[in-house]
């Protein structure tokens, strides 16, 4: 029971290290020559256009789905006219990055790690190395700069399919003004409301990207490893969103309560 | 001159002793056959070469450079005076075959794109392969990809190639033709090392052959030698007698 305790604990170690390591490989080789931009757009149509519509059916659910819901339990304290205000923060502050993601983190994070394990089982990634190339500025920058630029503009575009979700409901269920809804979402609205969930999703694509790729980078056992390697990434990627959703939303509160 | 040195090389993995103090040279210019039976670790020796592998213990240099020491950035430049055809051709199956062996070009030549190209295409023609262009790995035959994954290898022109089992599974006519190949290469003056199961290619390419057994070079010596001696290992193991 030890044993096996010591053990958990050593790989859990190992992996932590493993992961700070390639992160600051991917720091270092970023800056330097041989990097390739095509690989990198290639990368952002993958990670982006491929997740468009997955994003987009998780944005709209999202948004409809909450202002039925605020909707029905306000309606009871005549409190429907505060739900778009409502919808939207939630939205901006935090479903829409989370739930964004959460579904990328599954078919991105599951992509990655299963790719890069299939790599280093038919000894791809031992080619690279052996034609004198890295494989981190070959097959990591790429993914991470992919994830880091496409995640963001994924949620944007969340944010704002999903508050055209919620103004739909609002306006053929609750029955508010389209023009009513959308004043009352934008009124009072600050920027830090969209800022504080915009800037945790550049977060969410390393805690995605950089895990994915240190799980398909040590696949050992053949397939069997790169089927374990896949499943550790979409667990691993969505516990670093949610737990560290909450360490980021504590930092950009303290943030906006400081400026 | 020796161009390569591996001296008292050692290599655990999880319990198992794998080399036990492993010790052989390689000259300049020479084929050095490297034997043994499945599972003695030749395949982890020839990656050690290019710092794929590292040693628990011991020392592998080349051009008198310390490739045990080197960082991975290191080896980078050592690696561009190297190939390593591996086994199965290790081909990038997203690019096609052009850009397969347009891959090395591009990442260590300022050579244009028709230079690339030229060359390429001659290459291909030289390997049987004319015509396979554009076709994606994954619709090549095994002995296919294994041409293509040497023809890659060698097209920067390595003054080392390490072959690892290069006509395992082919039939006798691609078997002849990377034999050919080989011992081509071999006439410019490439220093190149072979892990084969295949006697008949390791006398006919080969000057010295070793034989690894037991985590330990057992024998070592000129195909000549082997052939005098019916008692040496090498040639009981060409023999197929259980050692």
């Amino acid at each position: 029971m030890n044993q096996t305790l010591a053990d958990s604990f050593r790989e859990f170690l190992n992996f932590l290290g493993g992961i700070g390591l390639l992160a600051r490989d991917v720091f270092r080789q970023f800056f330097r020559k041989g990097n390739s931009l095509n690989l990198i757009i290639e990368q952002i149509f993958q990670i982006g256009h491929r997740s468009l519509p997955l994003v987009l059916v998780t944005a709209i659910c999202t948004g409809a789905v909450m202002a039925l819901q605020f909707g029905l339990g306000l309606q009871r304290f005549g409190g429907t006219l505060y739900v778009p205000r409502l919808v939207t923060v939630s939205i901006l502050r935090e479903m829409g990055p989370v739930f964004t993601a959460l579904m990328v983190a599954a078919r991105v994070g599951a992509g990655i790690a299963s790719e890069i394990g299939s790599m280093v089982v038919t000894q791809q990634i031992d080619a690279i190395r052996a034609m004198g190339t890295s494989p981190i500025q070959k097959i990591v920058i790429p993914r991470v700069i992919g994830c880091f630029i496409a995640i963001p503009l994924l949620i944007a575009f969340a944010n704002f399919v999903s508050f055209l979700g919620g103004l739909a409901i609002g306006v053929t269920e609750l029955n508010l003004d389209a023009q009513f809804y959308i004043l009352k979402s934008l009124n009072n609205l600050a920027i830090s409301d969209y800022l504080s969930g915009f800037g945790k999703s550049f977060f969410f694509a390393l805690f995605i990207a950089i895990p994915s790729c240190y799980l398909g980078l040590n696949v050992k056992n053949g397939t069997t490893g790169v089927g374990i390697a896949t499943t550790k990434a979409v667990v691993t990627s969505s516990i670093l969103v949610l737990v560290g959703d909450f360490f980021l939303t504590k930092l950009f509160w303290i943030i906006e309560t400081w400026t | 001159m020796d161009l390569i040195t591996v001296r008292n090389f050692e290599k655990k993995f999880g319990d198992k002793q794998v080399h036990k103090g492993v010790n052989f040279t390689v000259r300049k210019g020479e084929c050095l056959g490297l034997l043994g039976g499945s599972g003695t670790g030749k395949s982890v020796l020839l990656r050690s070469l290019i710092g794929l592998e590292r040693p628990d213990i011991g020392e592998v240099i080349f051009d008198g450079i310390k490739i045990h020491e080197m960082s991975e950035n290191q080896l980078f430049k050592v690696r561009k005076r190297m190939a390593y055809a591996f086994q199965g051709g290790a081909l990038f199956d997203s690019m096609t075959v052009y850009d397969n062996l347009a891959y090395p070009l591009r990442e260590h030549t300022n050579l244009t794109e028709t230079q690339i190209k030229d060359k390429i295409l001659k290459q291909l023609e030289d390997f049987g392969l004319k015509g396979n262009e554009k076709v994606f790995p994954g619709n090549l035959s095994g002995g296919m990809q294994k041409r293509v994954g040497l023809a890659r290898a060698i097209i920067m022109g390595p003054e080392v190639i390490l072959y690892d089992e290069p006509t395992a599974g082919l039939d006798p006519s691609n078997t002849r033709m990377i034999q050919d190949l080989i011992l081509r290469l071999k006439a410019t003056g490439v220093t190149s090392i072979l892990v084969t199961h295949d006697m008949p290619v390791a006398f006919a390419v080969c000057d010295r052959i070793a034989m690894l057994m037991e985590g330990r070079v057992k024998a070592i010596g000129t195909v000549e030698e082997i052939e005098r001696q019916e008692t040496n290992l090498i040639a009981q193991f060409a023999q197929g007698e259980t050692l």
